[in-house]
């Protein structure tokens, strides 16, 4: 009986948390629907009219489809970039022995500890004297760049858990390094590499510091800021700020909601090995 | 499952290669046009969905048309990242043609880094336009006596907006004078209803709409500009101080609502037009936002004053903060037939028609324009009949350095969470001087 | 096996890309960064040199260090709230029946969405008059406990801090519920035989076995609520009065607000020896034994 009682009231836990999880992004949604005055007049119940006008008039206004372009093309560059420049690194760190690699390992994972605004000024002048601003690389590359260090992370410590023997199988049967890389290493590491692509797919989508400072032409915003449009210091109009950004995170959740387990296997897989 | 993963990895192999290929130019400056057109760019911050925004927008559309020999390089910038945008490009000497400003040290900067030119000649070819601005519109534009730009937007940051339905249902009259301003305050706070709604989560607000005009009450104009140059008037001078205790003398007597300075201005605005809050102290920008979301009759409960005169204050009491607003500047850059062109567009965005145009979209401007009261919401008509009769005051944050102007902000703040005048008056002092 | 020369040169190309882009992009701007915060410039027109005056008037400056102060709070919530909820939730997560998946998928759930809207749903959550908070409390009778939550310089750094543990727990629950999945059964067995349950054997046997996945976690959790900034930000902007300043909104405000790009630029350096210092002392704090733990 007590054993019964102690579950009851974990369940009852655990659900309550889940939903506190989830209501902001119900109140996200909900609102969404709401006309201006509802928001403000009845901010916690249910919309009165499933009404799209709000999403309409939001990628229109917001020019939601060109944004909505621009951070497919950085985001997904950027992820194949960062998972691409991962994997291989990983696999001369976790795979060879040479004077410098413990120096590299440190090097590398000095990154994870560096804010990202603190680069914010010499980037841009830096970017500037080169003429990177303003075009899709401004923010690739940084991102990219930012990413490396937990990519490397989290993909050193799977790949070395992948026995020696399936590589020197591979060299018996005629392949270089880079045969291995691509037909043994590359092929058994997809849990780490795959949770390390929803990382940098989440990171760099919802990016807005760097997207803020680096780009300056409407034509190539990125989403983050495209949802600050409907202020204009003075007033917000909220109704449309909640419909885009429910349309900014559609994609992030459908993404998440696909490779759900692919997260939580590559999770598992690439951070317990410490 | 496998099949989404193979469909996902041939999405990114075929944006890599558009990514490679399509990575588009992306200068402010002019691209050419390739059919013998002449091409301008403007730049501009009329981005939004509100009313004056499209009719703006509209405007460089129809300019478009009727010109068909001149393409138009537009970028409607959100008005969040605008100044920072523009001065970006402008470091690296990459201006549009034409670009929107706002009066005061921004246009000052362009003027002293010779990044733009005189629009002198478009008041000469059209006496009767220039003769139609209100006195001193043209003022803030004028350098070395050529005119820079022509004000599309008079900028009115404090009017005292009331609920005229909690006034007489508790039997008050809207407050001319500082001791009725308090009294009425008190009445309003003991029957528990917020006195004033404000909205400082970005603490500009209180600086630009209310204690602006508190300031100028107590000193007067003079000493705020001599206090800006930091000759014969200090920031530390007994007087600025009084003006930061009439403020202290509203948080104390319970004027705003505790989370003032977590709200930001549109749900302040909201809040007054439930009823929640007696009184607004506002700028012009909420005649439109209003306008756009209220019924009729929400509005015509509405009334529209200015703030209270201070007894004894060196200032005029029938003052409010504000003055010429943005207009549009052309580039040093532009010669020759393109300069021809901007001149063109700079008239057409700010010519008698496109005055009233702006007029009736709920906003200010500079420009003596009869508007038909059918065109605009009557709070709106209002106001625009009562700034005919009052006199302008400066702006805090236009005239002071950014730090100063930053320390103003902060240090109303810190009043309203108990701080101490002397201490906010120092360092706002501190940062004027710094420069 | 081929030759040490190729070897060699594989390693040099396979390496050089990601050491070039890190480099350039990550760890050059920081010397720059330090560089700048030599002179005072403001970000346009010519830089003047003053040697150390930036680096003196930021150690000098109060806000400054109210913005550790509170940076520090962050860290301490996040440290203290995110790994023992995550563990905890880890602990009671053992199971893959439906329930337990839906539970996860929900904790995971905020790291979806973009710390800028993170940050505007809670300012909503926490406002004074339509917030859900104080309309929960004045519906059950608590009209006394209603707050400006982020308005009241008394609560509004815990109340800043919330979100940010919200947002970020679902990726420690999942490195958690790994690291107890892989504890040998066996042990846990023996444990068992031995008469030890519940919470001895969480004390001698669960935890011991985590104490590695823990410390890495309480690593990223350090030097990620360093970084903090965008929920902050939107919700508060510092405000009001600078009450909610964090190390990184202190930043971008002198940098971009009043143009002070290198004194903003000495406080980005003072950002990254903090970081390194806390990470330092978290090191040795966690120390057990014989343990040679670095930061992998």
């Amino acid at each position: 009986m007590k054993f019964h009682l102690f579950k009851g009231i974990r369940i009852l836990f655990l659900a309550v948390f889940s939903l506190m999880m989830i209501y902001p992004l119900y109140w996200l949604i909900t609102s969404a629907f709401k006309t201006n005055k509802e928001f403000f007049a009845r901010p916690h119940s249910f919309p009165t009219n499933f009404s799209f006008e709000n999403f309409t008039r939001a990628w229109e206004v917001a020019d939601l489809g060109t944004a909505m372009m621009n951070s497919t093309i950085v985001t997904i560059t950027a992820t194949a970039l960062t998972v691409f420049l991962g994997a291989l690194t990983a696999y001369v760190l976790s795979r060879f022995t040479f004077k410098l690699k413990a120096f590299l390992m440190v090097f590398f994972l000095l990154g994870m500890l560096i804010p990202i605004h603190s680069t914010l000024v010499p980037l841009f002048t830096m970017m500037d004297q080169i003429g990177l601003l303003d075009t899709y690389w401004a923010l690739i590359l940084p991102y990219t760049a930012f990413e490396l260090p937990i990519a490397i992370f989290l993909t050193v410590a799977y790949m070395s858990s992948i026995p020696k023997e399936l590589e020197e199988a591979a060299v018996i049967d005629g392949n270089g390094y880079w045969g291995v890389f691509f037909r043994i290493m590359l092929p058994l590491s997809v849990p780490a590499l795959s949770t390390v692509a929803i990382l940098s797919f989440l990171r760099y989508w919802n990016e807005f510091v760097f997207a803020l400072v680096f780009i300056n032409d409407s034509t190539l915003k990125t989403l983050p800021l495209s949802l600050s449009i409907f202020s204009d210091g003075f007033s917000t109009d909220y109704a449309l700020t909640m419909a885009a950004m429910t349309i900014a995170v559609i994609p992030t959740i459908v993404m998440y909601l696909i490779f759900q387990e692919q997260i939580m296997k590559g999770m598992v897989a690439g951070s317990v090995k410490g | 499952m496998r099949k989404i993963k193979i469909a996902f990895l041939g999405i990114i192999m075929m944006f890599i290669l558009t990514a490679c290929i399509g990575n588009g130019d992306s200068k402010a400056t002019k691209r050419s046009a390739a059919d013998g057109k002449i091409s301008i760019s403007i730049w501009h911050n009329f981005a939004g969905d509100d009313l004056r925004a499209r009719k703006v927008r509209n405007m460089i559309a129809n300019f478009e048309e009727e010109n068909p020999t001149i393409e138009v390089d537009e970028q409607a910038i959100p008005v969040d990242g605008y100044r920072q945008r523009i001065s970006t490009v402008a470091a690296a000497n990459e201006l549009p043609d034409i670009f929107l400003t706002y009066a005061g040290s921004f246009t000052d900067e362009f003027y002293n880094g010779e990044l733009i030119q005189p629009i002198t000649s478009l008041f000469e070819e059209n006496p009767e336009w220039k003769n139609s601005f209100l006195e001193g519109a043209l003022e803030p534009y004028k350098y070395d006596g050529e005119l820079y730009s022509a004000p599309i937007a008079m900028s009115a940051t404090s009017f005292l907006y009331y609920n005229k339905d909690l006034f007489t249902a508790n039997n008050l009259e809207v407050p001319e004078t500082w001791a009725e301003f308090v009294q009425v305050i008190k009445v309003f706070n003991d029957k528990g209803i917020t006195p004033i709604a404000m909205g400082n989560k970005a603490p500009w607000v209180a600086q630009s709409t209310t204690f602006g005009a508190i300031a100028d009450r107590v000193t007067g104009t003079n000493w705020f500009l001599d206090a800006v140059e930091q000759e014969d008037a200090s920031f530390t001078d007994p007087i600025f101080i009084d003006a930061l205790h009439r403020f202290k003398e509203l948080v104390d007597n319970g004027a705003y609502s505790d989370g003032a300075n977590s709200m930001d201005n549109t749900q302040a605005e909201q809040y007054f037009a439930q009823g929640k809050a007696a009184m607004m102290i506002n700028g012009a920008w909420t005649l439109s936002s209003l306008g756009a979301s209220q019924s009729e009759q929400v509005l015509t409960n509405i009334g529209v004053s200015v703030v209270p005169g201070i007894e004894g204050g060196k200032g005029s009491g029938n003052t409010i903060t504000g003055g010429p607003g943005g207009g549009f500047l052309l580039s040093s850059e532009t010669k020759g037939e393109d300069k021809q062109a901007a001149l063109k567009l700079i008239y057409k965005l700010s010519n008698a028609d496109a005055q009233k145009e702006i007029a009736e979209s709920n906003s200010m401007v500079m420009y003596d324009v009869d508007i038909d009261k059918e065109n605009v919401n009557p709070l709106f008509f209002e106001a625009f009949n009562l700034i005919r009769e009052v006199e302008f005051a400066p702006v805090y944050d236009l005239y002071l350095t950014s730090e100063a102007g930053e320390a103003v902000n902060n240090g109303l703040q810190e009043i309203m969470l108990g701080g101490d005048p002397e201490k906010v008056a120092e360092s706002i002092q501190k940062a004027q001087s710094s420069n | 096996m081929q030759s040490n020369l190729k070897l060699k040169g594989l390693l040099v190309i396979t390496l050089l890309p990601a050491l070039l882009l890190y480099s350039f992009f990550v760890i050059i701007p920081i010397f720059w960064s330090s560089y700048y915060g030599f002179f005072e410039w403001s970000g346009l027109g010519d830089a003047t040199y003053i040697g150390l005056q930036n680096y003196i008037d930021v150690m000098q400056s109060p806000v400054f260090w109210r913005s550790l102060k509170n940076n520090l709070i962050i860290v301490a919530a996040s440290v203290f709230g995110q790994v023992p909820i995550a563990l905890a939730l880890a602990l009671m997560l053992r199971k893959s029946n439906w329930f337990q998946i839906f539970v996860r998928s929900a904790v995971f759930l905020p790291m979806v969405i973009s710390t800028v809207v993170v940050g505007l749903i809670w300012g909503y959550i926490y406002d004074p008059e339509i917030g859900v908070i104080n309309t929960v409390l004045r519906a059950v009778g608590l009209e006394s406990w209603t707050k400006a939550w982020l308005a009241d310089p008394s609560v509004n750094m815990y109340a800043v801090a919330v979100p940010i543990i919200w947002n970020y727990i679902g990726p420690y629950l999942i490195i958690f519920i790994a690291a107890i999945q892989n504890i040998p059964s066996e042990m846990e067995e023996a444990a068992m035989i031995d008469g030890a349950s519940g919470w001895k054997k969480l004390i001698y046997i669960i935890l011991p076995n985590m104490w590695t996945t823990i410390k890495v976690a309480v690593v990223l959790c350090i030097s990620g609520s360093l970084k903090a900034f965008d929920q902050v930000f939107v919700m508060t902007g510092g405000g009001p009065a600078e009450s909610t300043e964090i190390l990184a909104t202190y930043m971008y405000n002198n940098t971009f607000l009043v143009y002070r790009y290198g004194y903003g630029s000495a406080v980005s350096t003072m950002i990254i020896l903090l970081s390194l210092i806390l990470i330092g002392i978290s090191q040795v704090l966690m120390k057990r034994k014989n343990e040679g733990m670095t930061i992998r």
